[in-house]
């Protein structure tokens, strides 16, 4: 099989809580794999450390001590190169019985050798989109000039006029009604969702390998929300752009993913193809999922007015992770036969059928791995 | 009453109106005041540099002393020794002219960067720049002034140096606050997500599009305040000397005649001053208003 295009492998990414003196394990070991064509989802709820990875991949953590150690693999353009290449020298981590106590980071090592590793990579390889577009653009510059100035800056299109041409065509493929006219309007003008399609479009303009959205629809109302869901299936289908999504919402994920992966605590629970993952008739799933599954209301449950299904429990924090699974306290599928696990050893992500791994004591398969 | 009328052109493009139909009015008097003030200064200025004076600024009539204004050959009158007013009055701009712009240039380039340094970069720079605000902030600017004065020269282009530098942590604080405010937006981050380099999104994105017309608005009010202090130390005899005019030195020199009914010669000068920085004053004012939305029709 063809080599991932992005390849993340065993990734850490710790913050300091100076208050409490500990780290908090945003991202605890987070390996993944987007192939090439297709979207990757990532679900999880808030500060299950799926915005973090993302981050992470485009070297934007900028908090210390941030991205401690792992693999960041880019596959493009011919060339296999990894991000986070020869940044272990910066970062010394001390561990004592597998966990992390203290890491001696060389902050600013670290970031020029991040800089010069992601030069050419960042907005041209891998280009990101983010929630709240409006604050995403510079309130005091027209949307036509951001863009001509990123698609000078990414493409051989170094003439104004060029550039203005290919601008206006990128804002017609983003559905922006008289592009002509909007070219000169400041993002203060335009509601969220065309601040949205300006920012996809800047994105999309230097023709980057990867496109990280990351809760692209947050912070939208209800109807932009999935009419910006429309346009990114579209451009999947025209570009066939390879996709990292990160959302909260189920059924964004649903719509536009090919794979998911489910985040929790800063690990990921379990991936698969997304129509296995997400079957509504599935089984083997990770207690987790099937609680994510369960919370969402449906046309069934609104019309007998029952209550919406929440998970138990609060978000692990990362501060303080268990020994064993990072779930378990909210579990509501524990065993006696595997209690013992999930207490005090951290399942492994095994795979229950082919391409569909789960990180849980309930499969077989995880006593073998 | 009150009229409203939908500006013609497609509906909700505010942004679309050219400044001068969206600003109130009063605004746009003090602009216009007080750009017309800096084209008198920058003619006085250049006139004085030429040497294209409407009489000797030095050549004394005893015999017309504290002589009015109107009087034939001498618009806005004599000084006490019988010298042209109104000659005098120009090439006083000489005094603080160029070393108004030293100070503004100082205060507005150093300034930056301090405020570029502590908002972008943060951590340590911020706190040196919030102590090295708070020292010069308790500390007198004219006493600072006087000391230089005291251990190097009475030179106007050393005085300036110091109103520069003493102007500079407004600018930086300002900047600072912007940049602060900026980063609660999410553009900063995502200019970085786009591969824009760090170059050109501090000049171009943060200082240029954001933060050039509080730097124009700082400029002007920095200049008035130049003005000030060089009027103020003529005029405390710490600054210009005679027979070289200023405008300060003219109304100290006035001042001595002016219980005598002669009130004339120190209020020409002291006029001068007050219509100078009063249009630096609204015309920063003004800017404030039209340029950062302070206030709207």
């Amino acid at each position: 099989m063809d080599a991932p295009l992005l390849a993340i492998e065993n990734l850490r990414t710790y913050f300091y809580s100076r208050a409490k003196r500990a780290f908090i394990r945003s991202v605890d070991g987070v390996s993944l794999g987007v192939t090439r064509g297709e979207t990757l989802g990532i679900v999880g709820e808030s500060g299950s450390g799926k915005s973090v990875t993302a981050l992470s991949a485009a070297g934007l953590v900028t908090a210390g001590p941030g991205v401690i150690s792992g693999r960041i693999h880019l596959h493009s353009n011919g060339a296999a190169r990894n991000l986070l290449d020869g940044l272990e020298k910066y970062a010394r981590v001390t561990e004592q019985d597998g966990r992390v106590v203290a890491v001696q980071k060389d902050e600013r090592g670290w970031r020029k050798h991040s800089e010069t590793l992601m030069a050419g990579v960042r907005g041209k390889e891998i280009a990101m989109i983010f929630q709240n577009p409006r604050s995403a653009l510079n309130p005091y510059s027209t949307i036509g000039k951001q863009l001509v100035e990123t698609i000078r800056l990414h493409t051989s299109l170094k003439r104004e006029s060029e550039a203005r041409e290919r601008a206006i065509h990128w804002l017609e493929r983003v559905r922006i009604d008289s592009p002509r006219l909007r070219f000169d309007n400041f993002p203060y003008g335009m509601s969220g969702g065309m601040c949205q399609r300006a920012m996809i479009a800047m994105a999309l303009s230097a023709e980057p390998s990867l496109l990280i959205a990351d809760e692209p629809t947050t912070g939208l109302d209800a109807t932009i929300q999935s009419r910006i869901v429309d346009l990114l299936a579209e451009l999947k289908a025209e570009t066939g752009i390879t996709t990292l999504l990160i959302s909260h919402d189920i059924s964004v994920i649903q719509r536009l993913s090919d794979r998911i992966a489910v985040m929790y605590g800063g690990t990921v629970v379990e991936t698969g193809r997304a129509a296995e993952v997400l079957a509504p008739e599935a089984t083997a799933r990770h207690p987790y999922t099937a609680a994510l599954l369960a919370s969402i209301p449906s046309a069934e449950t609104i019309r007998r007015k029952s209550y919406l299904q929440a998970i138990e429990g609060e978000v692990l924090d990362t501060i303080e992770v268990p020994r064993g699974c990072r779930f378990y306290g909210r579990c509501n599928r524990v065993t006696d036969a595997i209690r013992e696990n999930c207490a005090g050893i951290e399942p492994p992500l095994a795979e229950i059928a082919p391409g569909h791994k789960v990180r849980c004591w309930l499969y077989p398969a995880a006593e073998k791995a | 009453m009150r009229r409203y009328v939908q500006s013609p052109g497609s509906v909700g493009e505010f942004s679309q109106l050219p400044l001068w139909q969206r600003a109130a009015t009063l605004d746009l008097v003090y602009v216009g005041y007080g750009l017309l003030v800096v084209a008198l200064v920058l003619a006085s200025y250049l006139l004085g540099a030429l040497g294209w004076l409407p009489h000797d600024p030095q050549a004394m009539n005893v015999g017309l002393i504290n002589a009015a204004p109107f009087t034939p050959g001498h618009l806005l009158g004599t000084d006490f020794l019988g010298r042209d007013l109104q000659a005098r009055l120009i090439l006083g701009i000489q005094a603080y002219f160029l070393p108004g712009l030293l100070a503004v240039t100082i205060s507005v380039v150093a300034g930056s960067v301090l405020g570029i340094l502590a908002g972008y970069r943060g951590g340590w720079f911020d706190t040196i720049i919030t102590y090295f605000d708070n020292l010069l902030d308790s500390f007198p600017r004219l006493v600072l002034i006087l000391l230089v004065i005291a251990s190097f020269k009475p030179d106007i282009y050393y005085v300036m140096v110091v109103v520069g530098i003493t102007g500079m942590p407004v600018i930086a604080n300002l900047i600072a606050g912007k940049i602060a405010f900026l980063r609660q937006k999410s553009f900063i981050e995502a200019a970085h997500a786009l591969g824009l380099p760090a170059r050109t999104v501090i000049l171009k994105h943060i200082l240029w599009l954001n933060c050039r017309a509080l730097l124009v608005i700082q400029a002007t009010l920095g200049m008035a305040e130049a003005i000030l202090v060089e009027t103020s130390l003529s005029y405390l005899g710490f600054g210009v000397q005679e027979p070289t005019p200023s405008w300060g030195n003219m109304v100290q020199a006035g001042a001595n005649y002016f219980l005598q009914g002669n009130f004339w010669p120190s209020t020409a000068p002291a006029l001068a001053i007050l219509a100078t920085i009063l249009g630096f004053q609204l015309l920063g004012d003004g800017l404030n208003n039209l340029l950062e939305g302070k206030r709207r029709k």
